[in-house]
């Protein structure tokens, strides 16, 4: 571990003095119901499931938040996810496949635009061609929706969503612990506040990754691999990042439609942990950063403590 | 309710029962907004030998602003909003035919009764007529391609015949009943109709939804196609309410009865009634 650190310790936890580098994405929402929030939950979850990385499954998915009955279109309980690409153009497939496949089959679904942006991508533009010319349209004020014939009824679903180019992906921050289950309890009481920010998502299994990755491999064909200056059982054998003593790192990434969600969220989980602080083996937070020549968001950790 | 916003609007008040049909189409906000009180007084409206002029037939006070009222009952006064695109034309009072013909948008407010052809080819806004209104609301004119083809009608009373002849987006609420043929030959677009259906709604309709109360009589090329808890009975039941607060239709049960219809055509149109 580097004998320079800089930074400050917040209830026992060192906090370093160093930034998120995070990238400018695509994003849009998609507000899902269904006939119980049991199986709007279903259909949302399949459809944001494989969602974790931009680079290896085409979009960073996530569920934002459960909605009330009065902010669904349809009055019954549903969800709002959100999906997150490298241009609009990418977003389009993904949304196409995810809500084709995992809403559209889902029992009692529907779904309707969850972002009102001037861009406007295909929701049920495609996924309404199932209906083999027994579906039709209903277009109410801007927004035109298509009710598709299906077994259990009609999917319904609008035929556009907004879409934005002010998002961003891949703020993050590095929890280290010299205890896994308590470094656990505190990564998931920091996703867990996060989920109460609006507009972010974190993609990640749980909302949490173990697996926290550098740029480049000593192997061809891939584009990322181990981040061996966390992995603690290369502390010695690797330029370690990790002080003796810590046993497992975890990180939270955070993808939101602006800059400000990304900081609000970070700020909030920043504060889960350091509020729970050493008495469950945190002793560190840091985040993942590239020098700051490839991300065009830096977080600072000591502004948003 | 006469003399409202005098402050924010002009007022034009029928000095006495015209002598000729009048053309109001030139009467909107956005017309008259740049135009001295000489121009309006001087802008022709009558149809006949002697074109009346504004000032001829109406008493006009108060300023250029967003809204206009006329006071003033009279079937001879036509195309009352014909053209609106913006603002509130409000008519104490009844109006004659092609009332908010070709509107794009802003409310046409008539307390009174419409005559028919209301709404003809309206694209966007919002009329709302707190009596009646006649044959062929929403409905097609010789020469143009659709009926109405956007935004929202509210009549509070009956309406007449053939409401949503050739309708192709748009909807159209009654609180009271439709006449005969409610939807013929219609694309696309809802009629509500909270009285219920005159006989035969629908006659050779392609598209649409026909949602009410009841009907007095189906024509046979119309199918039954079961009861069912309809999520765009839901959607739009929501939208209404949203977008007309008050006005809007009460929301119908959680099953309804689907017809599908005209089968003589492609037969995806729909008459949604209370499924018992």
């Amino acid at each position: 571990m580097s004998e320079t650190l800089k930074g400050k310790t917040v209830n026992g936890v060192f906090v370093d003095d160093t930034f998120a580098e995070a990238f400018g994405m695509s994003g849009t929402g998609i507000i899902i119901t269904a006939d119980s929030m049991k199986w709007a939950k279903i259909a949302a979850v399949t459809a944001t499931g494989f969602g974790t990385s931009v680079i290896g499954c085409g979009a960073e998915c996530g569920i934002d938040r459960e909605l009330t009955l009065d902010e669904t279109p349809d009055g019954r309980p549903g969800v709002r996810v959100l999906m997150f690409g490298f241009s609009p153009d990418a977003l389009i497939g993904q949304v196409k496949n995810r809500i084709g496949q995992c809403v559209l089959t889902s029992p009692g679904s529907a779904c309707y635009a969850g972002l009102d942006a001037p861009m406007k991508i295909g929701l049920g533009k495609a996924p309404r061609f199932f209906g083999d010319g027994f579906q039709t349209a209903k277009k109410l004020g801007d927004s035109r929706y298509w009710r598709v014939p299906v077994m259990d009824g009609e999917f319904v679903i609008e035929e556009t969503t907004g879409c934005t180019t002010d998002a961003v992906g891949g703020g993050n921050m590095l929890i280290v612990g010299t205890d896994r289950a308590g470094l656990l309890e505190a990564t998931e009481a920091a996703v867990e506040a996060i989920s109460k920010i609006d507009d972010v998502i974190t993609p990640f299994p749980g909302g949490i990754v173990r697996s926290g990755s550098k740029v480049g491999t000593k192997y061809k064909g891939m584009f990322a691999s181990t981040n061996d200056a966390f992995c603690p059982t290369l502390r010695g054998a690797t330029k370690s990042e990790l002080a003796a003593g810590s046993l497992s790192v975890l990180e939270i990434v955070i993808d939101g439609l602006t800059s400000k969600n990304v900081a609000d969220a970070m700020r909030v989980g920043l504060k889960a942990v350091t509020d729970i602080g050493a008495k469950k083996g945190v002793t560190r937070i840091t985040a993942g950063n590239y020098g700051g020549k490839l991300g065009q968001h830096h977080y600072h950790l000591k502004d948003l403590i | 309710m006469s003399g409202q916003n005098l402050q924010n609007g002009l007022t034009f008040r029928l000095k006495a029962p015209a002598t000729e049909r009048l053309d109001l189409s030139g009467v909107s906000p956005a017309k008259l907004a740049n135009l001295s009180s000489y121009d309006i007084a001087s802008m022709k409206v009558g149809m006949g030998r002697h074109a009346l002029t504004l000032g001829d037939a109406f008493d006009i006070s108060g300023s250029n602003g967003d809204t206009i009222t006329i006071e003033g009952s009279g079937a001879s006064l036509d195309f009352a909003g014909a053209g609106l695109c913006s603002g509130t034309l409000r008519i104490i009072g009844n109006v004659g035919t092609y009332a908010g013909r070709k509107m794009t948008g802003g409310k046409l407010e008539i307390r009174g009764h419409a005559g028919s052809y209301l709404a003809s080819g309206m694209t966007g806004g919002l009329i709302h007529v707190s009596g009646n209104a006649s044959d062929n609301l929403g409905g097609i004119l010789s020469g143009d391609r659709f009926g109405m083809a956007g935004g929202t009608v509210v009549v509070e009373g009956n309406i007449g015949a053939r409401a949503g002849d050739k309708m192709r987006r748009g909807t159209i609420v009654v609180r009271g009943q439709t006449g005969e043929g409610a939807g013929t030959r219609m694309i696309g677009g809802t009629i509500w109709a909270e009285g219920g259906f005159g006989p035969a709604p629908g006659y050779m309709m392609r598209r649409g939804t026909l949602i009410g109360s009841k009907v007095e009589r189906l024509l046979p090329t119309f199918v039954d196609c079961g009861r069912h808890d309809l999520v765009i009975v839901r959607v739009l039941g929501r939208y209404l309410k949203a977008t007309l607060g008050d006005l809007a239709p009460k929301p119908m049960p959680l099953f309804v009865q689907k017809i599908a219809g005209d089968m003589a055509t492609i037969g995806k149109g729909e008459i949604l009634l209370p499924a018992g």
